[in-house]
């Protein structure tokens, strides 16, 4: 009964896997044989400055997204968890964009960010002057990091959702009667129940955040002077260029920063519990 | 002290306490509606303009509700530009994926979580392995594989619908998903089945698959959402209007310098807007299939 999925993983899943492995000590380009070149390609990416800005511009907004999505997404669960009239209302609305697909928010926000768009709009109703965020190397990359916290804090809402309602009432209780305020009741109760959940996010948030392309790919096209490139958008640069073992090395490049980025923080979790 | 004073002062204090109480609610109604509205705003603008003439876009005093209201972007949008073919693409292809991963998904799940067969969990561990890999270490030999089928058998692989589904057709964490749910299912269940002389495809079928409804439809809203928004893959795969998806074909719009707002919007609508009345729908299941698979 595994057969189907084993068969159907191994040639489409594995056998990929191994294969850019392997690509990526070659010079291929798609014609030929691959040449073995060795630790070649990576050696050159670490010392290529356009993958060092590539690097660090996903890094920025990896940080950048991961520093508010999931406490924006925790303050509104906790502001929703509770009885309260429109509660569905409100909970559709914030996790309404996370159904929708990215390349289609991208070019929303590219409309609400353009020159004469309501984002300036808005701020000419409090005497602020309009820019123009994507076209300014220091405002576009933060701009698609807001884009993306709209685009995706409704999923930790509900994943904090879920987790608050799993809390026990007598935990709190007992913090009540010992005294305890709301906000000792949040830091000593809440928030050292919901530990797990946070490594969840954030295992999940890092490794989405490390691949961002979709939103760069409409909004920016890694410009401008690639101000907004990422390292998954320099792979499938590099990949059109017809270099695929360089292609491949980028790619065990961010494997080899995700496999280090969850362990750690699988380690860190179990240090403080 | 009267009882007239005491009854006096409790009167007093009460009014004060709703108010008080009412005012908070009133400030987190405040504060939650304020915040629904920054989340719709862009769906409401994406719609509004969709709906404006090219010249009306960006003029100051155009407000929300178009004036007058242009049918064009939506016209054009369905007759120049081939949208209803990359709408055809998108069901078909999101569709299939659907199909065979809850084919695939459930039957290797099944047997993860209640066959006995060497090497089980070791198979088992290797393939979770795969959920913490980036996708795109695959994408490039993937492509030369489509690329090598497609010479083969013309109708599969690159430049085909199939390219898009083929890679898809199974999900790991969809295997993942089910196995924690059939693990919950009793032995003694299965093993009445067995008794009664059903095999394994059976007894998947005729009483694992009922009690695993709601499993299954989590498993089938994922992979749903992922296939009908997935972009990058089809994207490399598709170099043609014939195979190619909504969000694909949409780039096509929104990366011209200088973009054509309304139909931009409109196909950014036509992209969105299934999606949207499906979840509204499904508003419950969504948000607890995504609670569930996030919990175990």
């Amino acid at each position: 009964m595994i057969a189907p999925a084993v068969i159907i993983l191994g040639l489409l899943t594995f056998w990929p896997m191994a294969l850019s492995f392997v690509w990526s000590f070659t010079k291929y380009t798609g014609l030929g044989d691959p040449q073995w070149v060795g630790f070649q390609n990576y050696l050159d990416l670490l010392g290529d400055p356009l993958f060092h800005q590539a690097a660090l511009n996903t890094a920025f907004f990896a940080v950048t997204t991961m520093a508010v999505g999931p406490a924006l997404g925790l303050a509104t669960a906790i502001l929703l968890n509770r009885k309260m009239r429109g509660r569905a209302f409100y909970r559709a609305a914030f996790f309404l964009p996370v159904t929708t697909a990215l390349v289609a928010v991208a070019a929303v926000w590219k409309l609400l960010l353009n020159d004469g768009g309501i984002v300036n709009q808005a701020l000419g109703l409090f005497g602020i002057t309009g820019h123009q965020w994507l076209a300014d190397p220091n405002t576009a990359l933060p701009a698609i990091a807001i884009a993306s916290i709209w685009q995706g804090f409704g999923f930790e809402m509900v994943v904090f959702l879920a987790a608050l309602q799993g809390l026990p009432p007598d935990l709190l209780e007992a913090a009540s009667i010992d005294g305890a305020g709301p906000f000792r009741r949040f830091w000593h109760v809440v928030l050292p129940y919901l530990r797990p959940t946070f490594v969840f996010v954030y295992v999940i948030g890092l490794i989405g955040a490390f691949q961002v392309f979709d939103q760069v790919y409409v909004m920016t096209q890694g410009g401008p002077i690639n101000s907004t490139l990422t390292v998954v958008y320099y792979l499938i640069n590099r990949f059109r260029a017809l270099d695929l073992g360089q292609a491949s090395a980028i790619a065990y490049l961010l494997v080899a920063v995700l496999a280090g980025l969850s362990y750690l923080q699988v380690r860190l979790a179990r240090k403080w519990s | 002290m009267s009882r007239a004073a005491t009854i006096g002062r409790s009167a007093a204090i009460r009014p004060t306490r709703r108010i008080w109480r009412l005012s908070k609610r009133a400030t987190l109604h405040l504060i939650l509606i304020a915040g629904s509205l920054l989340m719709l705003t862009p769906f409401i603008w994406a719609l509004s303009t969709s709906l404006k003439a090219a010249k009306d876009v960006f003029d100051p005093h155009g407000g929300v509700i178009p004036n007058p209201i242009s049918f064009d972007a939506f016209h054009s949008v369905f007759t120049e530009i081939a949208f209803p073919l990359y709408f055809l693409n998108s069901v078909t292809v999101t569709v299939l994926i659907v199909g065979f991963n809850v084919i695939f998904d459930t039957a290797a799940a099944y047997a993860f979580a209640k066959l006995n067969f060497p090497g089980r969990d070791v198979i088992f561990g290797v393939l979770l392995v795969t959920l913490m890999i980036p996708s795109q270490v695959n994408l490039i030999p993937l492509y030369r594989i489509m690329v090598a089928l497609h010479d083969m058998i013309p109708w599969l692989g690159v430049n085909t619908l199939s390219g898009i589904v083929l890679p898809s057709m199974v999900q790991v964490f969809g295997i993942f998903l089910l196995r924690q749910f059939f693990a919950t299912i009793p032995d003694e269940v299965i093993e009445a089945g067995r008794l009664d002389g059903a095999g394994e495809w059976r007894i998947l079928w005729r009483i694992v698959l009922p009690i695993a409804a709601p499993a299954i439809a989590t498993l089938m809203i994922f992979v749903f959402l992922n296939a009908w928004n997935d972009f990058l893959w089809p994207l490399l795969v598709s170099n043609s209007d014939a195979n190619r998806t909504l969000p694909v074909g949409l780039t096509l719009l929104s990366r011209k310098n200088t973009v054509n707002w309304p139909e931009t919007m409109a196909g950014s609508v036509v992209t969105i807007l299934p999606m949207i009345v499906i979840f509204l729908i499904l508003q419950r299941r969504f948000i607890e299939g995504i609670a569930a698979g996030s919990v175990k």
